[in-house]
């Protein structure tokens, strides 16, 4: 087998210009909204890998993310552990939690693993308001130390940004490889059949546990990360509607596209942004924009608007132009 | 725990359970017609009780004309959305369809919202009289009755209907097989619309007959419906009495529970139910074909 190296040189003109684009705006707003938009994407990368590749159905990652969060929080506040150890360990826990409560669930399929991992957020919100002891209950945990390593802290939005950015690239990079590999290859005939994934030797309950919990990983280490940029954690900021933004952000960025959900999780991270300005009309608002894209755009923006351009393209075009695209 | 107190507990789960079974009879009817999972239905409890109170406090229209106007509007919205929302994207993967629910279901409580404020409201009892006494000190509110006696109504009728009248065939033809329901001449997509209509009408129905007992608000919706699903699967997916079953027992269990734990934790008790009958007895209590073909 020969080794593919993944870095293409246009990404690498990719990366420079976007890293120098918070320097060039300078806005601690905009800062702040890409440090967020780029939490996201780490939970929505992971939830990609589990609806994209396994083709599982999860509205439960938000309790993952939570629990991250709050074993961030819990470590870094009441045992003083260093944030990095605390950030290592909110995606270990997570993943955890979800190995075990992932083996009776998954055996589940469409609606009823939606109903069970919904399901998991709301005992998971539950519990988060009734163990006050731990949890500091309705009002959460305030005082989290920011992020810090070796005595540098992140402080500021501008470093907050790289440093969120920058892992969320090496997660992007591995995730890239996964499923360049016989585990992606795996997952893919485990989405299409898992039936005759069987006759090839796959185990399909294998393949979901394992993306079901890498996927809890990425979003341990997201809600993590959230919980050090706002310094603060209550249990509302965990609710379903945060489990469908992140489902929303994979399906705008197009199922089983990597890239796609970066860039989802950024559109939608500012749609949320400019939406709440409109204080109570946001909700409305919120849904109206969900329906759009699913019945307008349900492949999502890139392969959806492409289509729709083909189409358009194929109906209207003249007839030298039609049998241009035709070839 | 003393028995009048469990006894008092029993009758006011089964009371809130009678209504988990009217969701749940509401997500039955859609999926026995068109196999989809209508998550906003929820929602449509909200808005029959929201409309209700409105008609009646805004419009003063007295108690019955209000119900109906509130039952039939509701049941127009039910046919529209699904008009308009759910018919373009029916050939969808499932998580397309789920996710749609989902947004309709955000759409109509933010709207809700803002119609009708946000503050909760409550409707007068159907009957103005005094509450019954059993063993010297358990009370049972007249209300239950009325609530009780429609979901048993209104779970005969369905079955009624699915058994015995065309319409109810022609739902469980298209359901079973759209081609062969179409080559024989049974209109799939007024009989898809139809039960969306149905089911947003028994929606309704629960929002009314619940709102004297409890307060409903422009948010209560979602919670309502996801125990009503949880209902359905644990009674026995698919079937008009699993779902009845189903949501009395989620209705006591919940109810009797705050005896034992703490009572903040009751909202979680309806997830944990469901989450064990999954894992230890998958096809629900009654058992259930679709969920034993949906779990391999």
């Amino acid at each position: 087998m020969i080794k593919q190296n993944y870095i293409k040189k246009i990404e690498v003109y990719f990366i420079i210009i976007f890293l120098l684009l918070p320097l060039l705006f300078d806005d601690i707003v905009y800062n702040h909204i890409m440090v967020i938009a780029g939490i996201y994407a780490i939970a929505a990368l992971g939830l990609s890998l589990f609806l994209g590749y396994a083709g599982q159905i999860s509205i439960g990652h938000a309790a993952f993310f939570g629990i991250g969060g709050y074993s961030m929080a819990i470590l870094s506040t009441r045992f003083g552990l260093p944030s990095a150890l605390s950030l290592l360990a909110a995606g270990l826990i997570s993943g955890l939690l979800a190995f075990i409560v992932g083996k009776p669930i998954l055996k589940l399929r469409e609606y009823f693993l939606a109903l069970a991992t919904i399901g998991l957020v709301q005992i998971f919100q539950v519990f988060a308001t009734e163990l006050t002891d731990l949890t500091g209950g309705v009002s959460g945990i305030y005082g989290i130390p920011w992020f810090s390593i070796f005595g540098f802290e992140f402080d500021t939005s501008l470093k907050q940004f790289y440093l969120v950015w920058f892992i969320l690239y090496i997660l992007f990079v591995y995730s890239r490889h996964l499923i360049h590999s016989k585990y992606g290859k795996a997952s893919l005939a485990v989405a299409f059949n898992e039936d005759t994934s069987k006759t090839i030797g796959i185990d399909p309950s294998q393949v979901k546990l394992n993306f079901f919990v890498l996927s809890a990983v990425y979003a341990g280490i997201g809600g993590g990360l959230f919980v050090s940029v706002l310094t603060s954690v209550s249990p509302e900021s965990f609710g379903l509607n945060m489990s469908v933004i992140f489902v929303m952000m994979v399906i705008i960025g197009g199922m089983g596209s990597l890239f796609g959900t970066i860039t989802g999780a950024v559109l939608l991270t500012w749609i949320i942004n400019w939406l709440g300005e409109y204080q109570a009309y946001s909700l409305p608002f919120f849904g109206i924009i969900l329906i759009l894209f699913l019945v307008f755009l349900p492949e999502g923006i890139f392969r959806g608007i492409g289509l729709r351009w083909f189409d358009f393209v194929r109906t209207y075009a003249d007839e030298n132009w039609r049998k241009e695209i035709d070839k | 725990m003393p028995f009048e107190i469990f006894v008092q507990l029993a009758i006011s789960g089964l009371t809130t359970g009678a209504i988990y079974s009217l969701i749940a009879l509401g997500f039955i009817t859609i999926y026995r017609a068109s196999n989809i999972l209508n998550l906003a239905q929820g929602e449509f409890v909200m808005l029959g009780a929201l409309c209700a109170v409105f008609f009646i406090e805004k419009l003063g229209f007295s108690y019955f004309p209000a119900a109906v106007t509130s039952i039939f509007l509701v049941s127009m919205a039910g046919l529209f959305l699904q008009r308009a929302v759910i018919h373009p994207i029916r050939d969808e993967p499932v998580l397309i369809l789920i996710m749609v629910t989902i947004g309709l279901s955000i759409f109509m409580s933010g709207s809700a919202g803002i119609l009708f404020g946000p503050s909760p409201r409550s409707l007068p009892p159907f009957i103005d009289a005094p509450s019954f006494e059993i063993f010297n000190s358990v009370r049972i509110n007249t209300q239950s009755f009325f609530v009780i006696g429609a979901t048993l109504l209104l779970v005969i009728i369905l079955y009624m209907v699915s058994r015995y009248t065309f319409i109810g065939k022609a739902m469980e033809a298209v359901s079973t097989d759209r081609l062969g329901s179409d080559l024989t001449g049974i209109p799939g997509n007024f009989i898809v619309m139809l039960s969306f209509g149905i089911s947003a009408g028994i929606g309704a129905i629960a929002g009314i007959f619940i709102t004297p007992l409890f307060f409903t608000q422009y948010n209560s919706g979602a919670i309502l419906g996801l125990k009503g699903f949880s209902a359905a699967v644990i009674g026995g997916w698919g079937k008009y009495s699993g779902a009845v079953l189903g949501g009395l027992i989620l209705g006591v269990v919940e109810s009797v529970s705050v005896g034992f734990i703490p009572a903040g934790y009751k909202d979680a008790i309806a997830f944990i139910v469901l989450l064990l009958i999954l894992y230890f007895k998958p096809k629900g209590i009654l058992g259930s074909r679709a969920l034993e073909e949906s779990r391999k």
